[in-house]
């Protein structure tokens, strides 16, 4: 039982930063109908930023936050503003094959930049864990998982009752609708990008502190991302926190229980089946 | 009124001659090839573009021209270097029969992926096709019993072929695996002239133009989807079979890739010019001479662009050997913001506008 409770907790800690990930993709999916599939080589660049500011200036990761998220922001803004908004109109499969370019560049660049190696950041906490009732609970995914909750926190204050919340959920709800009621669709993409990236690079500075980081690492985040907004919903903020959480007590369950080689393949059958069967998502309405 | 069947975006031109002949001739020569020059690196160069060819054509069968854009073809890829390896290394199946069971069982698995995916559109349909695929990997990864995992397979020897009394071929050097990826470049670029040129090509295309118009219109999109899948699938699997037996060695992390077989094997195309016979062919070429370039610039010595001591080869071995794939990202951003026909629509723009140059005899341009 022990066991149980323990795959539950890391599960629920992890699932956590997938929801982060997931909320930075379904924000760009619903405003802008793109699908993002650099969305994990923004994860990537937050990873580096991160072990950057720790390696040089010896800034703690989660201090380095207030400088990671608004320049992952401001990156995500020039990228919408310089090139995705061109294919705004253009067919789903030539923005998916934009997206794929850009985050082969964005990886290969910091590749040529920083090499393949395997970087690792340590701070003190790395490996401390709290014990409660017979349950270890690891420091620095505690902590990510509390910097996690009170961002979202703040990130739904914003969308419900802030005037540009409002506009970027009017823009997701009827983009041509929004434009008539006088919100400036084309900044609210801008916005949106932003923000997207900045919760990807977020949720990256998160896991800087317990993952490998290398210029690669961002592929199998970008799945994990569709995963968990498909699961939830496309464009769905609150599908996507459900499905973060829900994947990574899956995964974690799959670990322990079918063997630590399949998690991430019992993850994808569990895709393909809601692809199947619950095309909307959990909590999505039916669009298509 | 009674419409015309199906709706195309270029009007399908029949068989022509001179094409023809063309096409013919350019075979020819290129078979000359390994009897004109033994240089390995040369000959190894000529072997990567047959196969990124082939590759890119069977992807163009289902995405170019049927519209499904899969971005799962690693699992063909190498479902197809896996069957042919495996009988051989286990069983001493030789090669040329375990390279029609591997195209055998590629057409098994695409109807069962087809079966899966071909319910979804668009995004959906991408994402799944991506799903599948990793799914085969991560299984070819777990299951060590049947595939030896991560530790991959080692090929020990590929016995001779007798062909009749008096030829037998050996695999050993170059020349073998020239002769065949070209026959599998040929066969898959054919295969391209028959969708575009055939009343089946047309159902598929129909499909890539309004699949719920092609439905209207008494075409079964599903049954055309899978077929065209099927021969997508069968061509994928027999480049994943001569891509292993060439290099001798496979392990699940190669030839099920994402990055380096599924998106390159889409990127081939849109780089080129998907949906047209020759996209994947030029794109093919471009990828190629590009990435085997930056990670080997020793051919062009060989070829005697750069002299012995030139520094650019130091320069691109010490710099920019690990640069191939960001060259791949560069290109498809420009192609898609800029020349979204790829490069075969940029040369046939450039052809085009020199035709209509003042002065220039006024030859009647083809439908626009």
């Amino acid at each position: 039982m022990i066991v149980f409770f323990q795959s539950l907790i890391s599960g629920i800690l992890v699932g956590g930063i997938y929801a982060l990930i997931g909320i930075g993709l379904t924000i760009i999916f619903g405003v802008m109908r793109v699908i993002n599939f650099a969305h994990g080589d923004l994860l990537m660049l937050g990873m580096y930023a991160t072990w950057l500011l720790f390696k040089y200036l010896g800034l703690d990761p989660y201090v380095a936050l207030v400088v990671t998220m608004p320049l992952l922001f401001l990156w995500g803004a020039l990228l919408q503003k310089v090139i995705i908004n061109r294919v705004l109109g253009a067919l789903p499969q030539n923005q998916i094959l934009l997206t794929i370019g850009l985050g082969l560049i964005m990886s290969n660049s910091v590749m040529l930049l920083f090499t393949s190696d395997y970087r690792i950041l340590t701070t003190s906490y790395s490996s401390s864990s709290f014990s409660l009732l017979g349950i270890s609970i690891s420091q620095p995914l505690l902590y990510s998982f509390l910097v996690t909750v009170a961002i979202t926190g703040v990130l739904f204050w914003f969308l419900q009752t802030t005037d540009t919340g409002q506009a970027i959920r009017a823009t997701a709800q009827d983009r041509d609708a929004a434009q008539l009621m006088g919100i400036n669709v084309k900044r609210m993409s801008v916005l949106a990008f932003g923000l997207g990236t900045a919760l990807a690079g977020t949720a990256g500075a998160l896991l800087a502190p317990t993952y490998y980081i290398f210029p690669q690492v961002g592929g199998p985040f970008t799945l994990k991302a569709f995963v968990v907004v498909v699961l939830g919903g496309m464009g769905s903020i609150v599908g996507a926190t459900l499905g973060g959480v829900l994947i990574g007590v899956t995964e974690s369950m799959a670990a322990v229980y079918v063997g630590s080689g399949l998690k991430e393949l019992v993850v994808y059958v569990l895709f393909l089946l809601i692809l199947l069967f619950r095309p909307a998502g959990l909590l999505g309405k039916s669009r298509a | 009124m009674r419409a015309p069947p199906v709706a195309l975006r270029r009007p399908a031109r029949g068989f022509s001659t001179p094409a023809l002949l063309a096409y013919l001739t350019v075979i020819a020569l290129l078979a000359l090839v390994p009897q004109l020059t033994h240089k390995p690196s040369l000959l190894h160069l000529w072997i990567m573009v047959f196969l990124a060819i082939s590759q890119g054509a069977a992807w163009n069968v289902i995405g170019g021209y049927t519209g499904q854009y899969s971005v799962g073809h690693a699992a063909y890829f190498g479902l197809g270097a896996y069957i042919t390896m495996l009988l051989l290394e286990m069983h001493q199946v030789p090669p040329w029969y375990g390279l029609g069971l591997a195209m055998v069982g590629a057409v098994l698995l695409s109807v069962i992926i087809g079966a899966i995916t071909f319910r979804l559109r668009g995004p959906y349909f991408v994402l799944a096709s991506i799903a599948v695929a990793e799914i085969i990997r991560l299984a070819a990864l777990d299951f060590r019993d049947f595939t030896r995992g991560a530790e991959g397979i080692l090929l020990s020897g590929i016995p001779p072929l007798q062909l009749g009394a008096h030829l037998t071929i050996r695999f050993v050097g170059k020349q073998p695996f020239f002769y065949a990826a070209l026959a599998l470049a040929v066969l898959a670029v054919s295969s391209n002239w028959v969708v575009q040129h055939t009343k089946l090509g047309y159902y598929f295309q129909a499909i890539r133009e309004d699949q719920d118009a092609a439905h209207s219109l008494g075409i079964n999109p599903t049954l055309h989807k899978s077929i065209a899948l099927a021969i997508s699938a069968a061509l994928t699997a027999a480049a994943g079979a001569i891509f292993g037996l060439y290099v001798r060695f496979i392990d699940p992390n190669i030839v099920f890739s994402l990055p380096d077989v599924s998106v390159q094997m889409v990127l081939i195309c849109i780089i080129g010019g998907i949906g047209t016979i020759l996209g994947p062919v030029l794109g093919a070429v471009v990828l190629v001479l590009l990435s085997e370039t930056l990670r080997n610039p020793g051919w062009l010595v060989q070829v005697g662009v750069l002299g012995e001591d030139s520094t650019l080869v130091d320069f691109i071995e010490q710099r920019l050997s690990s640069a191939h794939v960001l060259v791949y990202g560069v290109l498809v951003v420009i192609v898609i913001l800029f020349a979204p026909d790829g490069l075969l629509g940029v040369l046939r723009k450039g052809l085009d506008r020199l035709r209509r140059r003042p002065g220039a005899s006024a030859a009647p341009r083809a439908a626009a």
